[in-house]
């Protein structure tokens, strides 16, 4: 096999710490050592199936999990392979069940896992590169470059991703007819929808500008379009990273931040608090959201009004690329050959044009294949749907070769999000900004010492 | 102050029930209907959240922003009946009703044989002992998780009744309640019984348990509801979504919300669902609730 | 020896004592132990385990926002049981004063703490979200400007009265049993002497109540620092500024967004020993003040 040497750089220190820590960890996981003593051939800790048939954990709710249902349902009948797709309720929890899964020896076959929670799940030691699993016939170099950029680790396409996405704006056509904006000059940067919000506020026709969900993959993208890193070390992609980074521009967004909440136009919806966001867009309480672009179908379905989605707003003119959003599917180490080759034949399956234009048409996540992106243009669906293609524009027209538009790549992504998300919200309603940026600044910084020192 | 003094007291007594006795009628009347209205608007207050969602459950996507929002909307039959099935909630309730159902009955006589060893038999060490039980109320859920997983899966229960009924079993709160129930029972009754010769199981049956039925009653409710809102432990233990249990049927609808949809409707379709099973308990059980103790005081 | 215990045999004790003390043993307590051990270790992904000795508990110890926290915690519990209390307290009086309708108020009143916790602090979500919640129109009008996304008091408001609204049924359930075990001849007699009905509650009904009281207030302090969890997680995280972070939202979070399992299993042990010195407390002062039977 010798699968894991790539990975050696992510490993070692955590493969040293576990060699030190090893009769302790027989001793004190005793269980585990158990269960992962009878998985016999698993040299690295050693997992085995939850189940017979292949399990997927992942975190699609609805209609989305409905669909990913279909697909197993489809797998079964071409190939008699059985396959169950575990709804695990959120990535959060994917995450969280995966962590246990590998501490308690029982893992699922496939693991959806949030592309800002990679670093933890690789920093395991325990995944196998899905280039190793998938069928030698299959051609990695039919991902999107913007794509691969990010999933691809060391040389090797180390997960496989499936539903992809970047944040944009939708805005509320109607509302900005109303308050006398053209809906076709959309505002570009957030200058521009601070004056469209005062315009919408001003006249009437909005209680708000804009909103968007506290979530740090908002603050990622300004930082990417911007061609600012987040961290040093490429975003974690060269190496580990020791300095959460605050350039100017931060300073900027943020002031612009504080000053549309002062101003009453911005809400804050929540933290993570997804739904919200949206619904305060749908009901019409604001004519701007940011999210992403996932959420197309259900924003168009839901909305009473026309609906356009445009290019996220940038700080300054500067529009380097958006960073990469959504999940992609990851294969644990230790199970059996055969079983692998099962795997491989899913993995294989869900990237095929078909699953992949009828994921896409059903949800918004963009096609993450040069050939799947020609099969909707072959049917013209681009022309029939504009708005579907405003994401994928907004990444093709991105330079994937700045590191800034890489997404974070942290071991301690959580502990930065969180600090990001609960830190954004006092600094808008600070009165010394710059110390509040600072303070961020130095908690962030001080969990990636933690994490990497 | 000294004036009143010079009164006769019998005669100011004589005064004071006249007063009483011509007012009461008017008096007892307004008291009443201040009453039911204090109570009205209590109950009102304490019931309003979910009256919120309920409305919210026959919206279409189920978006409240204001009062003059709580107006129920057309889409009752449609929301609920996609919960229902589209989403198998009536299988996950059955599920969820079978699980509440064994662990109410086993903790139940658990309880019991536990609560009479403590308060009923000289033992040493009694405080001890029940301070063990008692603490186990400290050892939260996020705690035992994965240690608890790993042992669950060993013995091979994984995805069976067993699991999400076994560990539930010992239960502090209803072995702390029985015997300070236990203690209230007159120790007059006991010696008789003592007396009369009557042996531990008889004492049970024929004692306690008569004198106990309200509380009886009120322990059950509470343990039937938290076995029923059990969310956590079925959601990793149970794989097979044929056998998962409501609370996590409702996580299914949540995770849309989550997600950024707007189907808010559907998950309090699904909340008002999973709140029949104990509403129905407590209608049911409203007289013996109520009653409690009155067995007791005869 | 008190006249309560009227057998002897320590078999039959025995027995009756197995079933909850093995279920117990098996299942709390050996995982707990389990997981406590990892208090000595270094575990930030839950695989590697290096033994530090103390190290965690003295990093928690040193700790100025763990401190914090605790405090916090500590006022918000104080504040939960009290308000409880208080307010099932009011409302089973109510309930046991009226002639009529008993049971339908009765039913009403214990409903809503049926609701899961996740599904009530997503219900209260609906109620005063800042800019979309049914009730910040009208509070807006009264000149309530809620703003607990940002403002730490404001969340910490509203977090305490959700989490009291979703006890209250709990605490009526006991209440009323108790409350309906005063002998009527007491409330005659009060009455007659013309004690107000409000003096009634206090001064006869309490003290008799205090056994039931007692024991409420134990349930109800494991209720504010373990039965929460949802209310911090679903509606401020912890936060703004900390302003909700109480310890047991601290310690999920710890375990189950950051994996430093060690330092999270050394919080567990830390909040075990708080909770269990008060529960001790309490405990024994109920002993000692609720005087049982006639």
């Amino acid at each position: 096999m010798g699968s894991d040497e790539p990975y050696d750089r992510y490993v070692s220190r955590r493969r040293a710490l576990k060699g030190a820590g090893a009769a302790v960890t027989a001793g004190v996981v005793g269980l585990s050592g158990c269960v992962g003593d009878d998985g016999g051939d698993s040299g690295s800790g050693g997992v085995d199936p939850l189940a017979d048939e292949l399990t997927v954990w992942h975190a699609m709710g609805g209609q989305l999990g409905e669909t990913l249902d279909g697909i197993a349902a489809d797998f079964q009948d071409e190939t008699d392979i059985e396959v169950t797709m575990q709804f695990q309720d959120s990535y959060e929890d994917v995450l969280q069940n995966t962590i246990s899964g590998f501490d308690s020896g029982e893992m699922a076959d496939m693991l959806q896992v949030d592309s800002l929670f990679a670093q933890q799940v690789l920093d395991t030691g325990e995944i196998r590169p899905v280039e190793n699993i998938l069928p030698d016939s299959f051609d990695t170099d039919d991902f999107l470059d913007n794509v691969t950029d990010f999933f691809v680790i060391d040389g090797e396409l180390a997960s496989m991703p499936f539903n992809n996405s970047n944040a944009i704006m939708y805005i509320n056509r109607d509302a900005f007819a109303e308050a006398g904006l053209d809906p076709d000059d959309p505002p570009s940067t957030i200058a521009d929808v601070r004056a469209a919000s005062e315009t919408l506020v001003g006249e009437g026709v909005t209680d708000y500008g804009i909103t968007w969900p506290n979530h740090v993959w908002f603050v990622e993208h300004w930082y990417s379009l911007e061609g600012e890193l987040m961290t040093d070390a490429e975003n974690g992609h060269a190496g580990d990273p020791s300095q959460f980074r605050a350039p100017d521009a931060v300073t900027d967004l943020y002031d612009w931040w504080q000053g549309m909440e002062e101003d009453g136009l911005y809400t804050n919806p929540g933290i993570e608090a997804w739904g919200e966001a949206t619904s305060l867009f749908v009901e019409g309480n604001c004519a701007m959201l940011l999210t992403s672009t996932a959420s197309v179908a259900g924003l168009i379905a839901d909305s009473e009004f026309e609906v356009d989605a445009v290019p996220y707003p940038t700080i300054s003119e500067t529009r380097v690329g958006p960073v990469i959003g959504g999940a992609s599917f990851y294969v644990p180490e230790g199970f059996s050959e055969d079983r692998y080759d099962e795997i491989g034949q899913l993995l294989e399956f869900m990237a095929d044009p078909s699953v992949q234009v009828d994921w896409h048409k059903g949800t918004g996540y963009y096609p993450i294949t040069e050939s799947s992106l020609e099969e909707l243009r072959s049917e013209n669906w681009f022309e029939e749907n504009p708005n579907y293609e405003t994401a994928l524009n907004q990444l093709r027209n991105g330079d994937a070769g700045d590191p800034a538009t890489k997404r974070i790549l942290l071991g301690p992504a959580r502990q930065v999000q969180t600090t990001v998300q609960n830190q954004s919200v006092d600094i808008i309603g600070s009165s010394d900004l710059e110390g509040s940026i600072d303070s961020m600044q130095e908690q962030a910084t001080a969990e990636l010492e933690d994490y990497y020192g | 102050m000294l004036g009143l003094i010079q009164y006769p007291a019998r005669l100011l007594r004589a005064t004071k029930r006249q007063t009483a006795a011509l007012a009461l009628p008017d008096r007892r009347d307004l008291e009443t209907i201040g009453l039911h209205l204090l109570l009205v608007g209590s109950v009102l207050l304490i019931v309003f959240p979910i009256l919120v969602a309920a409305i919210v459950s026959t919206k279409q996507t189920g978006i409240v922003t204001g009062l003059a929002d709580l107006v129920p909307g057309g889409h009752v039959v449609e929301n609920y009946r996609t919960v229902l099935v589209d989403y198998q909630f009536g299988r996950f309730m059955w599920n969820s009703f079978l699980m509440a159902t064994v662990i109410v009955t086993g903790k139940l006589a658990l309880s019991i044989f536990a609560a009479t060893a403590i308060v009923y038999y000289d033992l040493p060490y009694k405080d001890l002992l029940f301070l063990f039980i008692l603490f186990t109320l400290l050892l939260p859920v996020p705690v035992r998780f994965i240690p608890l997983f790993q042992l669950v899966a060993d013995m091979g229960w994984t995805n069976s009744m067993l699991a999400i009924t076994v560990p539930y079993l010992a239960s502090a709160t209803t072995v702390f309640i029985l015997r300070q129930h236990f203690l209230s029972i007159p120790s007059s009754i006991v010696e008789t019984a003592k007396l009369d010769g009557v042996g531990p199981l008889k004492f049970m049956a024929f004692v306690l348990l008569p004198m106990s039925k309200g509380i009886l009653v009120g322990v059950s409710v509470i343990m039937f509801v938290f076995a029923w809102n059990q969310y956590l432990w079925p959601l990793v233990i149970i794989n097979a979504e044929a056998d998962q249990v409501a609370q996590v049927g409702l996580a299914l609808l949540e995770g849309d919300v989550v997600g950024g949809e707007v189907s808010w409707s559907l998950v309090m379709a699904g909340s008002m669902l999973t709140l029949l099973p104990p509403l129905l308990l407590l209608i049911l059980f409203r007289k013996p609730l109520l009653r409690a103790f009155v067995i007791q005081q005869k | 020896m008190s006249s309560r215990e009227i057998y002897t045999d320590r078999r039959t004790a025995g027995l009756l004592l197995l079933p909850t003390i093995l279920v117990s043993l098996v299942f709390l307590y050996y995982p707990a132990a389990r997981a406590a051990r990892r208090a000595l270790y270094s575990s930030q992904l839950g695989l590697d385990d290096e033994f530090v000795g103390l190290e965690n508990f003295a990093e928690l110890l040193t700790s100025g926002g763990y401190q914090s926290r605790l405090l916090l915690t500590v006022g918000f519990a104080a504040v939960v049981v009290a308000g409880v209390m208080v307010v099932a307290l009011l409302l089973t009086f109510l309930v046991h004063e009226v002639g009529t309708g008993k049971s339908i108020y009765l039913v009403a009143a214990i409903w809503p703490y049926a609701l899961p916790p996740a599904v009530a602090a997503l219900v209260f979500i609906f109620l005063v979200h800042p800019s979309l919640g049914v009730l910040s129109g009208p509070l807006a009008t009264l000149g309530v400007d809620l703003d607990w996304f940002a403002d730490g008091r404001q969340a910490f408001v509203v977090v305490t009265v959700a989490a009291i609204w979703k006890q209250i049924g709990y605490n009526v359930i006991f209440m009323i049993a108790s409350m309906n075990n005063i002998p009527e001849t007491l409330t005659e007699t009060a009455r007659l002497d013309g004690v107000g009905r409000l003096r009634r509650l206090l001064w006869v009904y309490v003290p008799i109540m205090t056994p039931t009281l007692f024991f409420l207030v134990i349930l109800n302090t494991i209720y504010a620092f373990f039965g929460t969890f949802a209310f911090i997680d679903i509606m401020t995280g912890g936060g703004p500024s900390g302003a909700t972070n109480i310890l047991i939202f601290d310690l999920y979070q710890e375990a189950f967004d950051f994996f430093n399992w060690g330092l999270a299993s050394a919080k567990s042990v830390v909040l075990f020993a708080i909770v269990g010195v008060l529960m001790y407390v309490q405990f024994r002062l109920t002993d000692k003040y609720s005087h049982y039977g006639a």
